[in-house]
């Protein structure tokens, strides 16, 4: 009987470990890397953003921005361009993000003015804009472990914990914590962290549904770590794949970028 | 980008690592708990927005209703030419931005601001009262994706600086009524200029060319009180030929300077504007422009001659260098945003040659302490500084401009902006502060307290405006 059941444990535990071959055979930038496939295409592709922020729980401001989005051959990286279009205030201000090269346009001053990567994070474009950064192109990745996490849909979800570090100066926040569900590699939560170690920022992914070829998340909600009574919902709507020619992505371009 | 790079032993270890944590998975409790942060109005998936559609960011309008309070100095030791600036004034306006697509890559675009105002110094209601400014009206072809050909009124700006703008050569006569002195506010209701504009964009730069024909005569600086009420009044923008040639060149991945060449009457300047990211949170910049011209006083003297203003044979009130030699204006600074915060600061240095010098100023106060009491000559000193305002140009040859914004200061939708505009030969100053809080998505409340200091022989100690409050309110449609 000992016999048997040490038999069967050796085999249980065997077999555990063949399950968890697969998972282990991904390096942690693998991991990363196949989790921003998820969420971004490899085609350039425009999106329009309803971004809703809570304070003290109710519902107070909502943007919309339309996001035009490409991958820079070179770096691998996210370049983009963000047109507001709600609130009526910020409608038609524009924004290029485009490594260091970073600007933003006025349409009633019809001034653009060079920002920082930290005065990029001001504002809500940032948060469009930040979504659609290809993580593994600025950040090496080390495995902290695998952890049962609750997602935003109040669902368990096995996952890679990861801590990523930023190694590129175009990295716009210096360490992320990040979990993705193993199999899938879909992004469940990730936490953002200052140059001086401060949690900025939480993210939840959810709604997971076929775009743009792929199962992708629909949503995304960002808890302001530094204030926890706010809190932002992103829907990305509208996504589709569109040409978006490199001069697009010129300073002079911005204040020539139609509304389609 | 580093690859993550991972030897056979720690492949060996990450799979023991993952075999043990596979038999005793761990249950990240604490990890659970922020999502108690997500309140329950956002807990499930909102119903799928309608998106607005995006042809709506084409267009802004706004109502707004400013009300502005300025208090008088009385001791000035140059008195002020009648009209004295207005000690209240409120002001109703709507303000228009559109553009509409006419089919064949053709658009119309228009931007304009009608007002209805009071103040203490033009009777109500008069054809005072009511007032349009058409700061754009022009028809854009796009022949091909990154070409484009516009003809009307357009407002041309360049420069990267802030505080001031040397490149931005249609900046001149252009500002009409200003309510604020932050010169990012002041260039959104700013005159375009007549003209046919060319320009082609390409993946490593861009080029643009712009003819602006002269139509019309140069007319006298206008005061609060005699601005015309429906008139395009070309004769700020369009008073003489102009020509823009500027282009700007990708060097590097993040070094794309700008180079300007610009021909108006006739003179010739050249300029160029060049920004640098240094670090995370800090763009420096550097705009230059030089060309042959004479000394702001001459400028003055001579166009209030030209205009009917001062009479033709008079001598001037004070020295004046009447001749045109290269000169050189200069805005250099940077932005800084500190880490983890919403603030943004801007420090310049402003250096323009033709400015006044500190004997000119001298000779500014003293030629009014000697003379003053010959009729004209307190009207001629005081043109001299109008002309200067109306061209857009700094005073003074040397000038310190600061500038902090704050997003959602202390609270959410609470912007705060401060600046100083301060003359380093005197010392004396300008200060700001703005606080604009967004009451919903259409609703904006805003005030404003301006305050300027210094001896009453300095640049802003000699303003008859000694600040200013301003209280505004504002609708989006």
């Amino acid at each position: 009987m000992r016999r048997s059941f040490r038999v069967f444990a050796t085999v249980l535990l065997l077999a555990m470990a063949a399950v968890a071959m697969p998972a282990a055979a991904q390096t942690p930038q693998e991991i990363v890397a196949a989790a921003d496939k998820v969420r971004n295409p490899g085609q350039p592709f425009r999106s329009t953003d309803t971004l809703t922020e809570y304070v003290a729980g109710r519902p107070r401001d909502q943007d919309q921005l339309v996001v035009y989005a490409k991958e820079d051959p070179g770096t691998r990286q996210f370049r983009n361009l963000v047109r507001y279009i709600e609130p009526p205030r910020d409608a038609g201000k524009m924004a290029l993000f485009d490594k260091h090269d970073l600007w933003f346009y006025d349409p009633s001053s019809k001034a653009s003015v060079r920002i920082s990567p930290q005065q990029r994070l001001i504002g809500q474009a940032s948060i469009g804009d930040v979504l659609t950064v290809n993580l593994v192109a600025d950040y090496a990745t080390t495995l902290l472990g695998d952890e049962t996490i609750t997602d935003a849909e109040r669902q368990q979800r096995q996952c890679w914990h990861l801590d990523l570090k930023a190694v590129t100066d175009t990295a716009i926040y210096n360490r992320i914590e990040y979990w993705v569900e193993h199999g899938s590699f879909r992004p469940v939560k990730a936490k953002f962290f200052s140059d001086s170690g401060r949690l900025l920022k939480i993210l939840y992914y959810r709604g997971y549904r076929e775009q743009l070829g792929a199962v992708r998340p629909s949503e995304a909600v960002i808890i302001d770590a530094v204030d926890s009574s706010l809190v932002t919902t992103i829907q990305f709507g509208n996504l589709q794949f569109q040409d978006i020619p490199e001069a697009w992505f010129q300073r002079d371009y911005l204040p020539r970028l139609r509304a389609e | 980008m580093r690859r993550f790079i991972t030897s056979p032993a720690r492949r060996a270890g990450e799979v023991i690592c993952a075999f043990f944590l596979l038999l005793s998975p761990a249950l990240a409790a604490d990890e659970d708990t922020d999502l108690n942060l997500i309140p329950p109005a956002a807990q499930a998936a909102p119903p799928a927005v309608v998106p607005v559609p995006a042809s709506s960011a084409t267009q802004r309008n706004y109502l707004e209703d400013a009300f502005t309070f300025t208090p008088l100095r009385n001791d000035l030791l140059v008195p002020y030419p009648p009209p004295t600036p207005a000690s209240w004034e409120d002001r109703l306006f709507l303000d228009s931005r559109d553009e509409w697509n006419l089919g064949n890559n053709v658009t119309l675009d228009y931007s304009g601001r009608f007002n209805l105002r009071a103040a203490n110094d033009i009777p109500f209601p008069s054809h005072e009262s009511v007032r349009n400014d058409l700061r754009e009206l022009f028809l854009s072809l796009q022949p091909d994706d990154s070409t484009w050909i516009d003809l009307g009124r357009v407002n041309v700006k360049s420069g990267v600086a802030v505080g001031y703008n040397p490149t931005d050569f249609f900046r001149t006569r252009a500002v009409v009524e200003p309510l604020t002195a932050d010169p990012t506010i002041l260039r959104e209701d700013r005159l375009g200029t007549l003209m046919l504009l060319g320009q082609h964009v390409w993946t490593g730069g861009s080029v643009t060319a712009v003819f602006a024909p002269k139509v019309t005569q140069p007319t006298a600086i206008y005061t609060n009180i005699d601005l015309p009420s429906f008139d395009p009044m070309l004769d700020r923008t369009n008073a003489q030929d102009r020509f823009l040639l500027k282009s700007s060149v990708a060097v590097s991945n993040d070094f794309s300077p700008e180079l300007l060449l610009y021909h108006a009457g006739d003179r010739t300047q050249v300029g160029t504007n060049l920004t640098v990211g240094i670090g995370q949170q800090t763009i420096a910049y550097v705009e230059w422009a030089g060309g042959g011209r004479a000394s702001l006083i001459a400028d003055a003297l001579a166009y209030g001659r030209q205009t009917g203003t001062l009479p033709k044979q008079a001598p001037p009130v004070i020295p004046a260098d009447a001749t045109q030699y290269f000169q050189n204006d200069l805005a250099a600074g940077f932005s800084y945003t500190p880490v983890d915060t919403k603030l943004t600061l801007n420090l310049e240095y402003h250096y323009h040659e033709a400015g006044f010098t500190s004997q000119d100023w001298r000779n500014w106060f003293n030629a009014a302490a000697q003379h003053g009491n010959i009729p004209g000559v307190d009207p001629a000193l005081w043109y001299i500084r109008s002309y200067a305002q109306d061209q857009q140009e700094p005073e003074t040859r040397h000038s310190a401009f600061v500038r902090a914004d704050w997003t959602d200061a202390f609270v959410t939708d609470l912007e705060l902006t401060a600046l100083a505009n301060i003359n380093l030969q005197d010392g004396s100053g300008l200060l700001q502060a703005t606080a604009d809080y967004y009451l919903s998505r259409v609703w904006t409340i805003g005030g404003q307290a301006t305050l300027t200091f210094g001896g009453r022989r300095s640049e802003f100690g000699s303003l008859p405006q000694a600040g200013g409050i301003l209280l505004r309110l504002v609708r989006y449609l």
